[in-house]
């Protein structure tokens, strides 16, 4: 019986995921090698317990229940992002904290599940034709409103992983491919808005994509002059971002060019992973780690310390368990027979993989400095519980993977 | 149907699949060309291209006593001029200003030279500046040694001769090590001297993995009787690291007394540099890095307490054990803060010997533990005028409310006695307070109840924290009806109770210092100022501002036109020197500034901030009219001039204080003594209490007498040749009274005996 239930989990997701936390714990363990500070290890491990049990627990409950709550639980996650506003605590001039009862987390963290089962709940029924304009408005507002809150306190990272996760959803549940590239070609020509050669480019291949799928004229000049104003947006949105944020884009383009100031971090983690060559300085014995030339060691930038010690050996291996991991998802979305399921396993999908690319990317200079943390390897309780409980979703799916 | 391709072929899973597998081979692409194509580059990076940051700590601030920096010509400051060859000529020009206290070196040194010459006093500027300070610098820093290792470098042979060297266990080093990182010096010792580091110096090249760090350490003046008011320094406790974002482990913090009530100011602000570093982590360069900070030194702690007369107070208590404090009652500034017996606070300024800390902490007279604040006395008779106020300002009470005193009073079946066996007969308010009678106060206390006198007892601060600059305060206790009922139940306890504490005695615990600021609110009429310790801070290092003039000075040492106009907008702008040098960094850029920065500092005009002073804070203990004070006082009053407490007083001047004798369960009576001086416009009041001393009168009083006769002294309003010239004149006139009183008698009983002898003969 207990047997029958153990094996109704999906053993190939929980391997990979496994494996990840191990890694990470090995890794915190060689962060912590010191007496006055904190033991990340021992902590961690504390969390990996406490998260098990938590994603054990959503893997049996009743198949529809996040379907039903889904509703309710977006408008208690989005009350909490306003409450965040009001009285959440400050650090580093940013509000994310909020305190209840003596007990501090971050209602951004609760939001990205909230919002993913929203979305998909709303997307899964059939006659939500995401083709139609207004289905797709509604689809986009239940997105857009907890990423304007997040991205006021200001949390840029967290409020870029609302945005990341549409569009995937919104192909997987139909939308025209045309319609896909109309939409990401503004994204790639503000990106590019630095660099005024590499805009016209840009610009260019927007004028020869609309001429091959005929968009009327009219249409085809407003999205031209849409994209060319993201030129000024460009400009008036720099001014709006904080200090540290306007350091985190332009490091990341230049690294170089403040080596002592933001590009440190870069650079300093550059030199951990590069100097670990192929098989790794060993375990403990990393330099740059141990001598905490490596800043954020234990969260942003864990992945070096891996790099470091392990060497391209040790990448190699935690990229592959991250690559069985995404695939894996991506595979069980397309076995739900339930469109809900499938929806917010790509929703899973997304996040995670966006959360690994935009973290591991950072630390050899290929993604800005975000501050995202790397999916069960990176120090942090609220992050691991968060994603432990989206396993937790899966595990719950996979095992009515047949109910439509 | 359903919006999702369920099949199994769906194209967008394999785009998704693709997006995922191309995102994974760029990454390992990225790391391929790192970790191998470029291994060796970025390995040599990481083997001579390592930055560290180092703590640099910050002199603590020194301490001072009230008159530091205030100048005084006195009798034993001459002689020491003499003695150090300044002309007798010179100083006999002086002797009008002898006395004369000045608030500055400036104001000092120009009444000098108006006298003795400007020339003559400059010659002699240092000696005079040296004799004539009234203040005692009571703390400063030493320096000394911490020695550091880095683990990954050391080997078990290095650690066995280290500790030859050192005074360090192998086993005690390697326990440090366990719990530290590979690559992080961990302290293995503190406090070492500059010969040892010098033999360690020479073998540096065996020991690759050694550091060390200058690390002041205290540097304490005298060794007794700042213990309790300074405190102990010590390695910062784990509880304590969060109290503030700038502890760090391995920190010296304050531990006790006002060192660490006023730690934060004191310490000053740690300091970083960041440096090069080798792979074996040893100390190629520093760099200029925006992080990089000066250690700014605590700022310098100015105390209420005045030195000559702590120390004259630490003189009268000889072997003694018990109390002693003394406020100015004008702002609540503590002079004198004695708790004995105390210990020699160098003991500490190092890791402390284990032998020495277990004697102290065995010794049966407790040293370590300050009797001033910490300890709790029942307060005898001292306490009565509580009662007293309580009784006459309710109305229970009239002043003239009288009662005869046999020398005992019975209550139900017991009789309790009052100290003066033969009874003080008929006694008002003023006569049972200079008599310090007990009777009056049993009868008195029994009519005015416990809440009412709870009450008033609350109403002077009792059983509350005076909230002093000290650590570890403890409230005393004013028992209550509810206490009572606690500990006896209800209706289990008399009235016999109420006659007791009365008179001080029971329940009631009492420190030291609330009664110096009891008597400081009867000498004020019922103003308190909060007692404190600290006169002011001062801050060592001056703001800078760049003039006209420090341009022109700038540009005559060759720094760049360019840099000079980079500089412009800071002209005229006053900065602390964090901010300058901030602004210096981001104006003309780190290097420059690393290198211009003494030039541009050294040219700057200088001014060095006002030091903070603690605003006296005043409460008034208010619903007390004057008359109940002045009918109270007016005991005091003649409890000193003639009363229980006449040892207190001093010549030609009036007083007010009260003698206590306090029973305990330790042995025999505390001796007791509060007042105040002079009566009329206080000054001054003192608490003194005596450990099992004996009587109040006896003991207490005379020592508050001598200390009140010094502290007049030394404001010129008491000589003690006049005084002792007063006393032989005194003695003889009645020596010669009484031989006069003796010839007289014996004449009385000639004529009788010559009036007996007719009638005799009759």
């Amino acid at each position: 019986m207990l047997l029958d239930r153990i094996k109704s989990l999906d053993g190939i997701l929980l391997a990979a995921v496994f494996g990840l936390m191990i890694c990470g714990l090995v890794a915190l363990y060689s962060t912590s090698q010191s007496g006055g500070g904190a033991n990340f290890f021992l902590s961690q491990a504390r969390w990996i317990m406490l998260g098990t049990v938590v994603m054990l627990v959503f893997a049996y409950l009743p198949n529809r229940f996040f379907y039903e709550l889904a509703y309710p639980i977006y408008i208690i996650s989005i009350l909490f992002l306003i409450m965040v506003l009001f009285w959440g605590s400050t650090t580093y001039g940013a509000t994310r904290w909020l305190r209840i009862g003596g007990v501090g987390f971050q209602p951004s963290e609760f939001a990205k599940i909230a919002t993913l089962l929203a979305v998909a709940r709303y997307l899964s029924d059939e006659r939500m034709e995401i083709n139609r304009p207004k289905i797709f408005l509604i689809a986009s507002g239940l997105i857009a409103l907890p990423f304007l809150l997040v991205a006021k306190q200001p949390d840029l990272g967290t409020g870029l992983v609302f945005a990341v996760i549409t569009l995937p959803i919104f192909f997987w549940v139909g939308l025209k491919t045309n319609y896909l590239i109309l939409i990401v070609t503004p994204v790639i020509a503000f990106a590019t808005s630095f660099n005024i050669y590499l805009f016209i480019i840009v610009l260019a291949a927007i004028i020869y994509f609309l001429y091959r799928i005929r968009f009327s004229i009219l249409w085809g000049i407003g999205y031209l002059l849409l994209n060319i104003s993201l030129w000024f947006v460009r400009s008036i949105f720099w001014n709006q971002l904080k200090d540290y944020q306007k350091k985190r884009i332009t490091t990341f383009w230049n690294p170089e060019a403040d080596p002592l100031g933001a590009g440190y971090q870069i650079i300093q983690s550059k030199v951990a992973i590069g100097s670990g060559g192929f098989f790794g300085k060993g375990f403990l014995d990393g330099s740059q780690t141990q001598l905490r030339f490596l800043p954020e060691q234990h969260t942003d930038f864990i992945f070096a310390v891996i790099g470091e010690e392990f060497g391209f050996v040790g990448v190699v291996i935690v990229l592959a368990l991250f690559t069985w991991l995404l695939l894996r998802i991506i595979h069980l979305s397309n076995i739900f027979r339930n469109e809900f399921s499938s929806i917010v396993a790509i929703g899973v999908g997304t996040m995670l993989g966006f959360h690994t690319f935009v973290n591991i990317g950072m630390t050899i200079g290929l993604a800005p400095v975000t501050g995202l943390p790397l999916p069960f390897i990176s120090y942090g309780g609220s992050a691991l519980l968060t994603n432990l409980v989206m396993i937790g979703f899966l595990l719950n799916f996979y095992r009515h993977r047949y109910i439509y | 149907m359903s919006n999702i391709n369920f099949r199994s072929g769906n194209p967008r899973k394999l785009f998704y699949y693709g997006i995922i597998s191309a995102a994974m081979l760029l990454l390992l692409g990225g790391f391929y060309n790192l970790q191998i194509l470029q291994e060796s580059v970025y390995r040599g990076q990481s083997e001579k291209n390592s930055i560290k940051r180092e703590t640099r700590i910050p002199v603590r601030g020194h301490i001072y006593d009230r008159n530091w920096g205030r100048f005084q010509l006195t009798g034993t400051g001459v002689d020491s001029l003499r003695q150090v060859g300044v002309p007798f000529q010179l100083l006999r020009k002086l002797m009008p200003l002898k006395s004369r206290v000045f608030d500055s070196e400036a104001a000092f040194l120009d009444s000098l030279s108006v006298r003795g010459g400007k020339a003559e006093i400059n010659r002699y500027k240092n000696a005079f500046l040296r004799y004539c300070q009234m203040g005692k610098l009571i703390v400063d820093n030493r320096p000394s040694f911490a020695l550091y290792l880095v683990p990954a470098l050391t080997t078990r042979a290095q650690l066995d001769s280290l500790s030859s060297i050192i005074n360090i266990s192998v086993d005690q080093m390697r326990r440090n090590f366990r719990r530290s990182r590979r690559f992080q010096p961990v302290k293995i010792a503190r406090y070492v001297d500059y010969r040892t580091l010098v033999k360690l110096q020479e073998n540096r090249l065996d020991f690759p993995g050694l550091e060390w760090k200058v690390e002041p350490k205290r540097h304490y003046y005298f060794k007794s009787s700042y213990a309790h008011v300074l405190g102990t320094l010590g390695e910062i406790g784990e509880d304590e690291l969060g109290r503030d974002d700038s502890y760090e482990p391995g920190d010296i913090v304050g531990k006790k007394g006002i060192e660490k009530v006023l730690d934060k100011v004191l310490r000053g602000e740690k300091g970083y540099r960041f440096v090069k570093m080798d792979a074996v982590g040893r100390r190629v360069e520093e760099i200029a890095f925006p992080e990089n900070a000066f250690p700014y030194p605590g700022k310098d702690l100015y105390l209420t307490i005045d030195a000559r007369l702590q120390r004259y107070a630490d003189s009268l208590f000889a072997d003694r054990n018990g109390a002693f404090v003394a406020v100015d009652v004008r702002n609540g500034e503590i002079l004198t803060l004695l708790s004995k017996p105390d210990y020699d606070l160098n003991l500490f300024a190092e890791a402390v010997d284990p032998e020495v800390w277990k004697t102290l902490m065995s010794d049966s007279l407790k040293p370590l533990f300050d009797r001033v604040t910490q300890a709790t006395y029942p307060p005898g008779s001292t306490y009565k005028m509580v009662a007293a106020i309580a009784g006459l300002n309710e109305g229970i009470v009239s002043p003239n409310w009288s009662v005869f005193c046999p020398g005992y009073f019975r209550i139900g079946r017991r009789t309790i006695r009052c100290w003066n066996a033969g009874g003080h007969g008929e006694v008002d308010a003023v006569s049972a307070i200079r008599g310090s009678c007990n009777v009056y106060f049993y009868k008195l206390g029994l009519k005015i109840g416990i809440d009412q006198w709870a009450d008033y007892s609350t109403r002077f601060l009792f059983g509350k924290l005076t909230e002093v600059e000290l650590t570890a305060e403890k409230p005393g206790l004013v028992p209550s009806k509810k206490y009572y009922d606690r500990i006896y139940g209800k209706n289990g306890w008399t009235k016999g109770i109420l006659a007791n504490i009365a008179i001080g005695q029971g329940e009631l615990l009492v420190t030291p210092l609330q009664m110096a600021q009891f008597a400081m609110i009867l000498a004020n009429n019922g103003t308190n100022h909060q007692l404190h310790l600290r006169r002011k801070l001062v801050d060592k290092i001056p703001r800078y501002r760049l003039t006209d003039k420090s341009f022109q000075q700038m540009a005559e040492e060759n720094i760049s036109p360019e840099i000079l106009s980079a500089l412009s907008p800071l002209k005229d702008q006053e900065y602390s020197h964090k901010s300058l040098i901030k602004k210096l960094d981001s104006h003309i850029g780190l290097i420059e500034s690393n290198e211009l920065r003494p030039k541009i500092l050294g040219s700057a005009e200088k001014r060095f901030a006002k030091p903070d002073t603690f605003a006296t804070q005043s409460t008034e203990i208010t619903g007390i009219s004057p008359e109940v004070f002045e009918i109270v006082r007016e005991g005091m009053r003649q409890v000193v001039a003639g009363g229980t407490g006449w040892r207190a007083g001093v010549w030609r001047k009036t007083g007010g204080g009260k003698t206590g004798t306090a029973q305990n369960p330790h042995g025999d009576t505390h001796a007791w003594y509060i007042g105040f001086a002079p009566f009329d416009n206080p000054e001054i009041a003192i608490a003194v209490i005596f450990e099992n001393g004996g009587g109040g009168g006896a003991v207490a009083a005379p020592v508050a007498g001598k200390y009140l006769q010094r502290y007049f002294h030394y404001k010129g309003e008491f000589d003690y040749r006049e005084y002792r010239e007063f006393q032989r004149i005194l003695y003889e006139k009645q020596k010669e009274q009484a031989l006069q009183d003796s010839i007289q008698a014996a004449q009385a009983v000639a004529d009788s005996l010559q009036n007996l002898a007719p009638n005799n003969q009759d």
